[in-house]
């Protein structure tokens, strides 16, 4: 659609036109909703709070929202490409190339970052017995950080100016000599206000997990969610901040014109390097958590302390250590020479090692136990072989003279779902499923859940399983299109159908939450009969858990307890513990930092110095104010 | 119980802040990776056509001597002598302060010969990577004032060593920083 735009014609798609009618309807009733439901002072105390798990509530809230925008993109990117030469609604060309940017991008950043986040956030004090995480505050700081980075990249689309240079954004691609538009712009500050937040969550974890355990329990009898936390933790400290350095020079590529990535002058390889430096061990990011979480759901669904605790652990320890050795594999093509290749594909191929030996121990769990199949349990069974043909494919592409063939086909784009969908979010899944009461005080319907879980693994594996074959019949990645003669139409048309079965299974996850909370009462601290320390305290749980701090002596030292029908012992001395304050601090560096980022895209240099001092300002706001609320804390304490 | 409360709060907070100081290296290996990778004597201009030896050495022993004088106010924090936190801290702020104009001044100097942040990719990385000290350094004065304010205002005496101790890792970290971009940066073209 063109519009008259003070004198200038400006072409608006009408997908945009669409989202924005849309927005408009929808921002009234929600707010009407809010205020007849009598909930705004519910929405100010969470704006306001630092505790540990509804933070961790508001991370999956929103991640859970972004899963449906980036999911959205997902179908229509399946829509465009259900037949031949498919000519559906705007999706062709630049607009394609925006559709699978923010899929790949919103999917990383904004979904499977925050919900990994938001369980370890709800789950990892409470399992190791915590009262909270180290820095309630910093923990505050980095969701709305999250946050406001992930609506200036969502912002993005509303302006028409969409990031399209990939997930990835390669240079040159992405510098403003073949992207001059604004959406790359969005792309650099929406991840790097985002990824900032996620460092200092990782540096909270690290603290966390170091000096607040429960007395007795040390690193080696610690539950491997939180063993998963921690080393992953250790990964984000080396990762992110390369992305972020990363995202900084192409930043000074695109709005002060130097030339790091350009070609010519700068080099276009280095922005892949730096790229995957961060990017595989991002893989094991989202990753690792997961393993944390089956090895939770596995253990405690099969009655069974978990196979090979140090073992599990270790194997933890070296796919983290050795995701840093790999990143070369995304780059096979590039001509690093033989010798790279050989190196990167034998690393590569290493780290199914570990791999192996979880699957292994988690099979071994299993073995001999008394198996109740749940629906977090159902994921966790769904992951296993799910896991083990994306790790098939992994090897397979591992070996770089294949990998040629296989580069920026499907069969690559089958197997990184069949991986990151396979682990994260069916992790993710069994995850809120299994810490469901702790979040809530409710469980969620069985029934609806083994409804999502079965509609949701058939329609993914019929999406994914037939993108293999198109991939090998020579598909290429990220083009909007195909021909007849192809012998790629039923691949296509079996992948779409399954995209919106897959879609459908999660409207049985809406039905099953609007049930829940109409109907169910609330349940006990301990419905699944767990293992660790989490179900000892109420459900939800309280902003001060733990009045009692437990000793914890061996691993799954509750589970234990109950078997000889015990309580836990008590322990007499614990340490001080941070106090959950009120503070609306974080919420307006989200605010300056969102109005910061779209000042630095547009360029305009007044409002680039007021929030940049504003966001200055904050330090020693937060530094004169909370010695008052230290003094207090110590008052009261004496 | 308010000592070992306080205490163990400290070492939280110092914890957290050398994590924090990790990732701030890691950040910065990466801007020295990316001066390695655009510079060579070949690029026009080279850095031995740009670099200066007189203002390096000048506001690296400013710099050093920065955090030399920090350690008079260390002493007054062991102490608890006010006397030699204040002098140790006003010594250091202005040498901070010294050091960041004697960048911009020599950053000045450099555009001024034509050799500007765009001229090529060895002086886009260099201004990037030296330019983000600066920064650090600037950052750390402004830090500098608000201890000044923090000890003037009647905060616990126990508390404000523990926000000044936090500050002196920061600055020997970022006096740590310029000792290697002296050495992988200035020095091959230098000396």
């Amino acid at each position: 659609m063109i519009f008259d735009f003070w004198g200038s014609h400006v072409t608006v798609p009408s997908d945009i036109i669409s989202a924005w009618i849309l927005t408009i309807i929808l921002a009234p009733i929600v707010l009407f909703w809010i205020s007849k439901k009598k909930k705004w002072p519910l929405v100010r105390e969470y704006m306001i709070t630092t505790n540990h798990r509804k933070i961790g509530t508001m991370y999956i809230l929103f991640g859970v929202l972004f899963f449906i925008r980036g999911g959205i993109d997902a179908l229509l990117i399946r829509t465009q490409l259900a037949v031949p030469e498919n000519d559906f609604w705007v999706f062709q060309n630049d607009k394609y190339n925006e559709l699978f940017s923010t899929h790949g991008t919103v999917m990383i950043f904004f979904v499977a970052m925050p919900l990994l986040i938001g369980l370890m956030n709800v789950v990892v004090p409470l399992q190791i017995g915590a009262r909270d995480l180290a820095f309630p505050y910093l923990n505050a700081v980095s969701f709305w950080m999250f946050l406001a980075g992930a609506l200036v990249f969502n912002l993005s689309f509303f302006m028409n100016s969409a990031p399209n240079a990939g997930w990835t954004a390669y240079a040159p691609l992405s510098t403003d000599t073949y992207t001059p538009s604004a959406g790359n712009d969005y792309y650099i500050f929406g991840i790097q206000i985002s990824g900032l937040g996620t460092i200092f969550t990782a540096i909270n974890m690290i603290v966390t997990i170091f000096r607040h355990r429960a007395p007795g329990m040390k690193l080696t009898i610690m539950p491997l969610f939180s063993w998963s936390t921690l080393i992953t933790s250790f990964l984000i400290l080396v990762a992110f901040p390369v992305l972020s350095i990363a995202l900084f020079l192409l930043m000074f590529d695109r709005m002060f014109g130097t030339g790091f990535f350009h070609g010519g002058v700068g080099s276009p390889i280095y922005w892949q390097h730096l790229f995957w430096i961060f990017g595989h061990p991002e893989v094991y990011i989202i990753a690792l958590p997961a393993f944390g979480i089956f090895s939770e759901v596995i253990s405690t669904f099969s009655r069974k302390r978990i196979f090979g605790y140090p073992a599990m652990v270790l194997s933890l320890a070296l796919i983290g250590f050795m995701g840093f050795m790999v990143w070369s594999h995304h780059m096979f093509t590039v001509g690093l020479g033989p010798l790279a290749n050989t190196f990167f594909a034998i690393t590569t191929m290493l780290i199914a090692v570990p791999t192996g030996i979880k699957i292994f121990n988690w099979l071994f769990t299993m073995k001999g136990g008394v198996i109740s199949f749940t629906t977090p349990m159902l994921f966790a069974l769904g992951f296993i072989p799910t896991f083990v043909m994306g790790g098939v494919t992994g090897v397979m592409l591992s070996a770089a003279p294949a990998d040629f063939q296989f580069h920026d086909t499907y069969f690559v784009v089958a197997h990184l779902h069949y991986v990151i969908i396979g682990a994260t979010i069916l992790g993710v899944f069994a995850g809120i499923y299994y810490w469901y009461p702790k979040m809530t005080g409710k469980q969620l319907n069985e029934k609806l859940g083994k409804w999502h879980f079965w509609i949701f693994i058939i329609g993914f594996h019929m999406t994914f399983l037939p993108m293999h074959f198109a991939g090998l019949q020579g598909m290429p990645r990220r083009v909007y299109t195909y021909q007849l003669g192809e012998g790629l139409f039923e691949f296509n048309l079996i992948s779409t159908i399954g995209a919106f079965l897959m879609g459908s299974s999660m409207l049985f996850l809406a039905l099953n939450l609007y049930k829940t909370h109409k109907h169910s009462p609330n349940v006990g601290n301990d419905p699944w009969d767990g293992r660790t320390l989490e179900w000892t305290v109420s459900s939800p749980s309280p902003e001060q858990p733990f009045k009692k701090m437990p000793y914890v002596s061996e691993l799954d030292a509750y589970w234990y307890a109950k078997l000889e029908n015990e309580d836990l012992s008590e322990a007499n001395d614990t340490r001080p513990a941070p106090v959950s304050i009120k503070t609306i601090q974080p919420v307006i560096l989200s605010g300056l930092l969102f109005a910061m980022s779209i000042s630095f895209i547009y360029q305009w240099v007044w409002l680039m110095i007021i929030t940049g001092l504003a966001v200055l300002s904050i330090f020693p706001i937060r530094s004169l104010t909370s010695r008052n609320e230290y003094v207090e804390k110590r008052v009261k304490h004496e | 119980m308010s000592n070992e409360k306080s205490s163990e709060h400290y070492n939280d907070k110092r914890l957290g802040f050398f994590i924090y100081l990790i990732v701030e290296s890691v950040m910065f290996a990466t801007l020295f990776a990316t001066y390695f990778v655009f510079t060579s004597e070949q690029s026009t201009p080279s850095p031995t056509d740009v670099f200066e030896a007189k203002s390096v050495i000048i506001s690296s022993f400013v710099l050093v001597l920065s955090s030399a004088t920090l350690l008079i106010s260390e002493k007054g924090l062991s102490n608890k002598s006010p006397r030699l936190i204040v002098l140790g801290l006003v010594i250091t702020f202005l040498l901070g302060l010294g050091f960041v104009g004697i960048e911009i001044r020599e950053f000045f100097t450099y555009i001024n010969e034509g050799y500007t942040l765009t001229t090529n990719v060895f002086l886009s990385s260099f201004y990037v990577l030296v330019g983000l000290h600066a920064a650090h350094v600037l950052f750390g004065t402004i830090w500098m004032i608000l201890l000044f304010y923090q000890l003037m205002a009647n905060i616990p005496f126990s508390l404000y060593v523990e926000k000044q101790r936090i500050f002196h890792y920061y600055w020997h970290f970022v006096d740590l920083i310029w000792v290697c971009i002296v050495i992988f940066v200035y020095k091959p073209y230098l000396f």
